[in-house]
C-alpha cells in the first residue's frame, strides 16, 4: 500500500484514485466521529461524503509539516457536523451544550454505533468518558468538563492520564507486533 | 494567552489544538513552537498518532454507496471545477468574441465586396441596357427598312408592275434611272443607283406629263438609291429635271434629264 505522503501528492494533484484510497482508509475512522457526534446516519453520511469533497478541493492548502492527514480531515469533518447541528437549532448558542442533550432524545441511530472500541475501552470509566466527550462528541474542553460536573483543570488532567495510558497502550501492542513480526 | 512549553504541556492546549478546538491565532502560535521545539513536535506527533489510533479503532464502515457518490460527484467537480469553469468562461467568453470578431470581419469584406460586385453589375447592366437600346433602335431601323424593301420588292415583283427605264438624254448621257409603275396598286418606286451626283444647290425632281401638264411627283431623295414617288393619275410620260435645290413649283424644262413615255 502507498503510503500516505505519496497519496496526498496524488490528491494534490487532483488524482481520483488518490481520493478513493485516502477513502478508503479513513473514511470508517471520521465517519464514527461524525456519527458518534450528531447521531443520525443520514446526516452523518452526508457530512461524511461533504468532508471528503472539501478535502479534494481543499487539498493544496493541506501542509502535511503541520501535521497528519487524519488530524487535517478529523477537524474537517468536526465543523461541520458541529455547523449541522448548530444550523438544525438555531436558537442554541454555540458553546450551550443543550444542543448535544437535545440530540440524545430522539436519535436514529444503532445504539452500537455509539459503543467504543479498541484501547479506550481498557481506560478507567471517568478518563473514558473525558475523552469520548472531546474526541467523539465534538464537545471543547470547556462544554466537557461542565457535562462531567468537574473544575477544568481536573478535566484537562482527565485527558492528559487518558492518553498517557493510550500510549503506553499502543506502545505495547506495537512491541507485541514488532515480537511477533520478529518471530516469524 | 501566552504560550510557552510548559503551559503548553501542562493546560492540555496541545490536545485542544489537535482536536481544533483552538482558533487560527492560537493554532499558529502552537505551530511556530512545534517548529523550533523538536521534543514538543515529537510529543505532539505522538498525541496525533494516538488520536489516529482511537480514531481508527473506532471505525464504523460507512455504506459503500457514499463513496461511489463521493467519486461521481468528484468527476463533475474534476470537469468543472469552479477555477476551471472561470477560465473556460473566460476562453469560452475569448473564443466566442473572436468567432463573432471574425465573422463580423467577414461579413464586412463580404458586404463590401457585394457592395463593388453590385456597382460593377450595376454599371453592366447599364451598359447592357444600352446596348440594348442601341440593338432596339438598330431592330426598329432594321424592320422599317425590311417594310420599305419589302414594300418595294412586293411592289417591284407584282404581275401589275411595269419597269419603264430612264435613259440620260444628251445632256446627261451616264444617267440611267429605273421605274417601277403599278397602275392597280398606284404607286411608283424608282431606283436612282445611276444618276450622277449633284452639287448641294441642285436636285433631281420628278414630273409626270399629263396631257401636256407637268405634274410633280417629287424631289429625288440624295441618300437614297431606291425611293417610292408620287403615282399621278392619266400620266402619259415619266421626266427628271434638274431643279435648285428643295424642288420647284414648274419644270425648268431646258434642264431635263431623262424622260420615258408610258404604255
Amino acid at each position: 500500500m502507498q503510503n500516505d505522503n505519496t497519496l496526498i501528492q496524488n490528491l494534490k494533484n487532483k488524482d481520483e484514485r488518490a481520493l478513493a484510497l485516502l477513502y478508503d482508509k479513513y473514511s470508517g475512522a471520521i465517519y464514527s466521529v461524525i456519527l458518534k457526534t450528531i447521531r443520525d446516519e443520514g446526516k452523518a453520511q452526508n457530512i461524511l461524503q461533504d468532508t471528503f469533497i472539501t478535502v479534494w478541493e481543499k487539498a493544496q492548502s493541506y501542509d502535511e509539516s503541520k501535521g497528519r492527514f487524519y488530524t487535517w480531515a478529523y477537524r474537517i469533518a468536526k465543523n461541520k457536523t458541529l455547523n449541522v447541528l448548530r444550523k438544525s437549532n438555531p436558537l442554541i448558542q454555540t458553546d450551550d451544550f443543550s444542543v448535544y442533550k437535545n440530540k440524545e432524545d430522539a436519535i436514529s441511530i444503532d445504539p452500537e454505533y455509539l459503543e467504543l472500541n479498541g484501547a479506550v475501552t481498557t481506560l478507567e470509566q471517568h478518563h473514558k468518558e473525558a475523552i469520548e466527550l472531546v474526541y467523539f462528541k465534538g464537545l471543547t474542553h470547556r462544554e466537557a468538563h461542565k457535562e462531567m460536573n468537574v473544575p477544568l483543570g481536573t478535566f484537562k488532567s482527565y485527558i492528559r492520564q487518558a492518553l498517557k495510558q493510550l500510549r503506553e497502550t499502543y506502545a505495547k501492542t506495537l512491541s507485541l507486533m514488532l515480537l511477533i513480526l520478529n518471530a516469524l | 494567552m501566552m504560550m510557552d512549553k510548559k503551559s503548553l504541556l501542562e493546560n492540555g492546549l496541545l490536545e485542544q489544538y489537535l482536536l481544533g478546538e483552538l482558533n487560527a491565532n492560537q493554532c499558529e502560535q502552537i505551530e511556530q513552537l512545534l517548529l523550533f521545539d523538536n521534543e514538543l513536535k515529537i510529543h505532539c506527533d505522538q498525541l496525533e498518532e494516538d488520536f489516529e489510533n482511537i480514531g481508527l479503532e473506532n471505525a464504523i464502515t460507512p455504506p459503500s454507496v457514499i463513496k461511489s457518490q463521493l467519486l461521481d460527484r468528484i468527476k463533475i467537480l474534476h470537469t468543472d471545477a469552479p477555477k476551471v469553469i472561470a477560465l473556460n468562461t473566460k476562453n469560452n467568453i475569448k473564443i466566442y468574441l473572436g468567432i463573432a470578431a471574425s465573422l463580423t470581419a467577414l461579413f464586412m469584406v463580404g458586404g463590401f465586396w457585394m457592395y463593388s460586385q453590385l456597382n460593377e453589375v450595376k454599371q453592366q447592366l447599364q451598359t447592357v441596357e444600352t446596348y440594348n437600346d442601341e440593338l432596339n433602335t438598330t431592330i426598329e431601323a432594321l424592320n422599317t427598312e425590311l417594310e420599305r424593301t419589302n414594300t418595294f420588292y412586293t411592289g417591284i415583283v407584282s404581275p401589275d408592275t411595269e419597269q419603264y427605264i430612264l435613259k440620260g438624254n444628251a445632256s446627261l448621257p451616264e444617267a440611267k434611272v429605273v421605274s417601277y409603275v403599278n397602275h392597280k396598286s398606284k404607286s411608283v418606286v424608282i431606283n436612282t443607283e445611276r444618276l450622277p451626283e449633284l452639287d448641294a444647290d441642285h436636285d433631281y425632281q420628278m414630273w409626270a406629263d399629263v396631257k401636256g401638264d407637268m405634274i410633280d411627283m417629287g424631289v429625288i431623295s440624295k441618300d437614297k438609291t431606291i425611293m417610292n414617288m408620287a403615282y399621278i393619275d392619266y400620266a402619259e410620260s415619266l421626266n427628271i429635271t434638274i431643279e435648285p435645290a428643295g424642288g420647284n413649283d414648274h419644270p425648268t424644262v431646258e434642264r431635263l434629264v431623262t424622260n420615258v413615255y408610258l404604255r
